[in-house]
C-alpha cells in the first residue's frame, strides 16, 4: 500500500463491491466518504450529499476517522426506502467495527445492511403473472 | 569459571539465536508491514480523503451549457440531475 493511503486496493475493491451490490438491491445511489471535516460533521455530510448527481435518491455514508464520527445521510426519495431507524441500525453495526479499528469491515457490512434495508420487493399485484392464476 | 569463546562458538551461541529471533519477528510483523499503517481509534488520521462512488467528474459546467430551448422542449426530463439540492434529509449519526 502506498504510504498515506487509507485503504489498500483490495480493501477499496471490497467497499466498492458492497456499494455496487447495495445499489443493485435498492435502486438508490450509494456513496462513501472517508476523511476529516472542516466543520461540524452533519452539515459537512449534507454538503457532500448535495454534491452528488442525484442527492434526493442518494445515501451518503460519511466517516471521520480522526473525529470518530459517522454520519449516514439520506435524500428525500431515499428516505422513503431507508428509514432513520434502519439507518441507525446500520450505524450501530459500523460503529462496533470502527471502534475495533476495522474501517473496511465496518463499511462493507454497514453498506450491505443499508442496501438490504432499502431493498424494495417487486410489486406482485402489478405483475401480469398474477392475473393468470 | 571463565569460558573463553572462540569465533566459532560466538557464531553458534549468539549468531544463530539472533538469526532465529530475527526470522520469527519478520514472520510476525510481515503482514502488518505489507498492509501499511492501520487505523487506530483515538490516534490521528494520516490519509487524504477518499470518496467512493462520489460525484461524476463530467458534471456539466453551467458556463458551457449549449442552449436553453432544450429545457423548454422537455421540461420534465431535467428534474434535479447534477444540480439538485436534497430537500428532506434523513439518516443517522454515531460516534465511537
Amino acid at each position: 500500500m502506498p504510504a498515506g493511503d487509507a485503504f489498500t486496493p483490495d480493501q477499496l475493491y471490497d467497499i466498492e463491491k458492497a456499494v455496487q451490490h447495495a445499489e443493485e438491491v435498492s435502486g438508490l445511489h450509494f456513496s462513501v466518504y472517508v476523511g476529516g471535516a472542516d466543520e461540524e460533521t452533519r452539515p459537512f455530510a449534507i454538503e457532500l450529499l448535495n454534491e452528488l448527481d442525484d442527492p434526493d435518491s442518494s445515501v451518503l455514508v460519511y466517516v471521520d476517522p480522526a473525529g470518530r464520527r459517522l454520519e449516514i445521510v439520506t435524500g428525500s426519495q431515499a428516505k422513503r426506502q431507508l428509514s432513520d431507524v434502519a439507518a441507525g441500525l446500520a450505524a450501530l453495526t459500523m460503529q462496533t467495527s470502527f471502534a475495533a479499528g476495522d474501517l473496511t469491515g465496518g463499511l462493507v457490512t454497514g453498506v450491505q445492511q443499508l442496501g438490504t434495508h432499502a431493498h424494495q420487493p417487486p410489486l406482485l399485484h402489478a405483475s401480469d403473472e398474477l392475473h393468470k392464476l | 569459571m571463565i569460558v573463553e569463546l572462540s569465533g566459532h562458538s560466538l557464531l553458534v551461541f549468539v549468531g544463530i539465536p539472533v538469526l532465529v529471533v530475527a526470522v520469527l519477528a519478520l514472520l510476525v510483523f510481515a503482514s502488518s508491514i505489507a498492509d501499511g499503517p492501520r487505523y487506530r481509534p483515538g490516534l490521528s488520521w494520516w490519509a487524504p480523503p477518499v470518496w467512493i462512488n462520489g460525484p461524476t467528474a463530467t458534471k456539466p459546467d453551467p458556463a458551457n451549457l449549449p442552449e436553453l430551448p432544450a429545457l423548454n422542449s422537455a421540461p420534465g426530463a431535467t428534474a434535479t440531475a447534477g444540480t439538485g439540492i436534497a430537500r428532506t434529509i434523513g439518516g443517522a449519526s454515531a460516534s465511537w
